[in-house]
């Protein structure tokens, strides 16, 4: 039955069950704050619907790549795996056993993908009533634009941030490898999460979480927006800031360097940042048992140490002991597989 | 109305602290959590409250800034005591001893809080080095994007601790948060052996002119057939545009072929012939658009006086703002 998760030893989450259908960062990365802070999260795939970060850079066909992705993998360690096919009403069924034990869903479908598989969220409160819901959108559940298809740069577009960044007449976008609406809903919506558990604790009663990353991209805008509304004129500062005003971006050669009265700091690149002797200390980038270097934390908690104790699982790798679980017996995990509504690999084998 | 962190008193320190990106951070987290229902205290130094100077300056000389971050907190150190304190370590010091869960905001972790800089912070974490032109300076994120990321990470930190029943220290380090917002350029360089660069061949997104501004063309190796066709360019067939990394080594050819056709329309038809291809384009919008930006307005996202609320819908509705606290 679900719980209120209220630990005295372990971590602060300790006890809570997550029901991940996140994919690549904004759904996976919230998911995976809330397993370093002691959740037991359960990654659920579809065998033709795999996490779309299983295909990305540095998973090279021929192999088994779906379990080689590097920024999946970066992503996604700790978390059990479950292939599970939701478009079969037996993996519908199965996912309604798994839910039963739940306190939390996250999930960043596109929108109107889980009312078509029968999933809606009222229909879930209604049926789980303790069960923490989180939608994670770029646009939020409903509105003019609710089937807007948006990307985490083109969320910076809508939302404010490009208009406002750059240093010369052009907008700036941060592209593909930053995409940092997709980064930055991860912090917030694992503590709305967080929130919505502590509000059951009061009440019994779970929740529907909307969160909109477009909104969020406005939100951290916070006073442009209140400025606008008083006829203040937005301005593109590019590097300027009004508060440093002795502050220079410096060139020296191919390198940069930002120098104020009270330091100087160099302007790193990739290769830099991992060598400089801060990253060595830094908790952000971890190593897994395996001594792959893997995403780590934003934070620290000095009573209830948190680590990458974990490595990615494969995809599939959990299936028994998660249906196990919840309730199924060997010869009804064996029909599941024999049906396909279970796998281990995906359905189509190219990266 | 959901309220969960009603009856939970927090004191903010943001103003006692003298490094400004400590600040910003501690002055969100504590807004978030003055948004989730806790009462929120702010002591000022005897000089007052530091960001009411702070730009954007409005009309009627007061700061957005700090009307922003800290319209539903209360002034002083008024409770007789509280259940969290958010600070740095001298503030924490200073004024929190006895609070049993702590937020602790540095740059590299406790005790190492070296000088430093909105601007400084992006650089070191490398996030400034990749964000920009090519052929232009690196370019810093507009805003306080860094120190809000960590006011944002310290706020989950606390609620986690308020979940395992308090007795906790968080401890947020401003390049920690930098560095994770920026792991895939660490795991890129770490794991593969190449990084991203700024405005690289790689990074094949960016903002192209239209009749009224800029749209964002971001597009997947799958929306270019889709792209390519919206665009109606025959020459878009030539070899050099075959695949995203050619395309990435040719743009300045690419843009002088797509350039035209986006020149001519405006950002709203731009938008409307992307996305009824399901390419995700979309317009360059100021703040100024967004106050009456039909997707805020439907969602109730923005107050008249344009402060945005909590990026947050709890079962159908927006939370609402502390009774005691409302204007």
């Amino acid at each position: 039955m679900p719980h209120d998760g209220q630990s005295s030893f372990g971590h602060p989450l300790t006890g809570i069950r997550v029901i991940d259908l996140g994919w690549i960062t904004a759904g996976a990365g919230t998911s995976t704050l809330l397993r370093d802070l002691g959740a037991d999260v359960i990654k659920i795939e579809g065998p033709g619907a795999p996490d779309p970060f299983r295909r990305w850079e540095g998973a090279e066909p021929g192999t088994d790549w779906w379990n080689r992705s590097p920024f999946y993998n970066a992503t996604n360690r700790g978390k059990r795996s479950l292939c599970l096919d939701l478009k079969h009403p037996r993996g519908r069924a199965a996912l309604e056993a798994l839910l039963e034990c739940a306190d939390v869903l996250v999930e960043n479908y596109r929108r109107g993908v889980l009312a078509s598989l029968g999933l809606e969220p009222a229909v879930l409160l209604r049926r789980f009533p303790r069960l923490v819901i989180a939608s994670i959108s770029s646009q939020g559940e409903d509105g003019p634009d609710r089937d807007m298809v948006s990307y985490g740069s083109t969320l910076e577009a809508t939302g404010g941030l490009a208009a406002l960044t750059g240093v010369g007449d052009q907008p700036v976008i941060t592209g593909r490898d930053i995409n940092y609406p997709d980064q930055v809903v991860c912090l917030f919506a694992s503590g709305a999460i967080i929130a919505a558990l502590l509000e059951r604790r009061c009440t019994g009663r779970g929740a529907h979480l909307d969160l909109s990353q477009r909104e969020l991209t406005t939100f951290l805008l916070g006073e442009e927006m209140i400025a606008a509304a008083e006829g203040v004129p937005s301005r593109r500062r590019g590097n300027i800031d009004p508060v440093e005003p002795d502050e220079q971006l410096l060139r020296e050669g191919n390198e940069w360097r930002v120098a104020w009265p009270g330091g100087t700091a160099p302007v790193r690149d990739p290769a830099s940042l991992v060598s400089a002797p801060e990253f060595a200390r830094s908790g952000a980038i971890q190593q897994s048992p395996d001594g792959i270097p893997v995403k780590g934390f934003p934070f620290r908690l000095t009573r209830h140490p948190i680590s990458a104790a974990e490595v990615c699982h494969p995809l599939g790798a959990d299936n028994r002991a998660v249906l196990r679980e919840a309730g199924f017996d060997d010869g009804q995990i064996e029909s599941l597989e024999e049906a396909g509504v279970i796998a281990s690999t995906p359905g189509s084998n190219r990266p | 109305m959901p309220a969960p962190l009603a009856g939970k008193r927090i004191l903010d320190l943001g103003a006692l602290c003298r490094k400004r990106p400590h600040s910003l951070a501690i002055s969100m987290a504590a807004k978030l959590c003055a948004g989730f229902g806790a009462k929120v205290w702010r002591p000022a130094p005897t000089s007052g409250e530091p960001l009411a100077v702070a730009p954007p300056i409005l009309p009627n000389g007061n700061s957005a800034l700090d009307m922003f971050l800290n319209r539903d907190k209360l002034p002083g150190k008024a409770a007789a005591s509280y259940d969290a304190a958010i600070g740095d370590e001298a503030s924490l010091a200073e004024h929190a001893s006895g609070v049993p869960i702590g937020v602790r905001i540095s740059v590299f972790g406790p005790g190492e809080d070296p000088s430093v800089t909105e601007l400084s912070l992006l650089a070191l974490t490398g996030l400034l080095g990749l964000v920009g032109t090519a052929e232009g300076p690196p370019t810093r994120l507009a805003g306080h994007q860094l120190a809000y990321a960590a006011g944002l990470a310290a706020c989950t930190g606390l609620l986690a601790a308020f979940h395992a029943g308090g007795g906790e220290m968080v401890d947020v380090s401003l390049f920690d948060v930098g560095v994770w917002l920026n792991w895939k350029a660490a795991i890129g360089i770490l794991l593969l052996g190449t990084g991203p660069e700024r405005d690289g061949p790689r990074n094949h997104w960016m903002t192209v002119a239209a009749v009224d501004g800029f749209v964002a063309l971001v597009y997947q190796e799958k929306d270019w057939p889709l792209l390519r066709e919206m665009v109606g360019n025959d020459r878009l067939d030539d070899p050099r545009f075959a695949t995203m990394a050619s395309r990435g080594e040719h743009r300045a050819a690419l843009l002088a072929e797509i350039g035209p056709w986006f020149r001519s329309r405006t950002r709203a038809e731009i938008t409307a012939a992307a996305q009824r291809r399901r390419i995700p384009i979309g317009p360059v919008k100021w703040p100024a658009e967004l106050l009456r930006d039909p997707q805020h307005l439907a969602r109730g996202f923005l107050e008249a006086n344009g402060m945005p609320c909590l990026p947050l819908v709890w079962n159908g509705r927006r939370l609402a703002r502390e009774p005691s606290h409302a204007a």
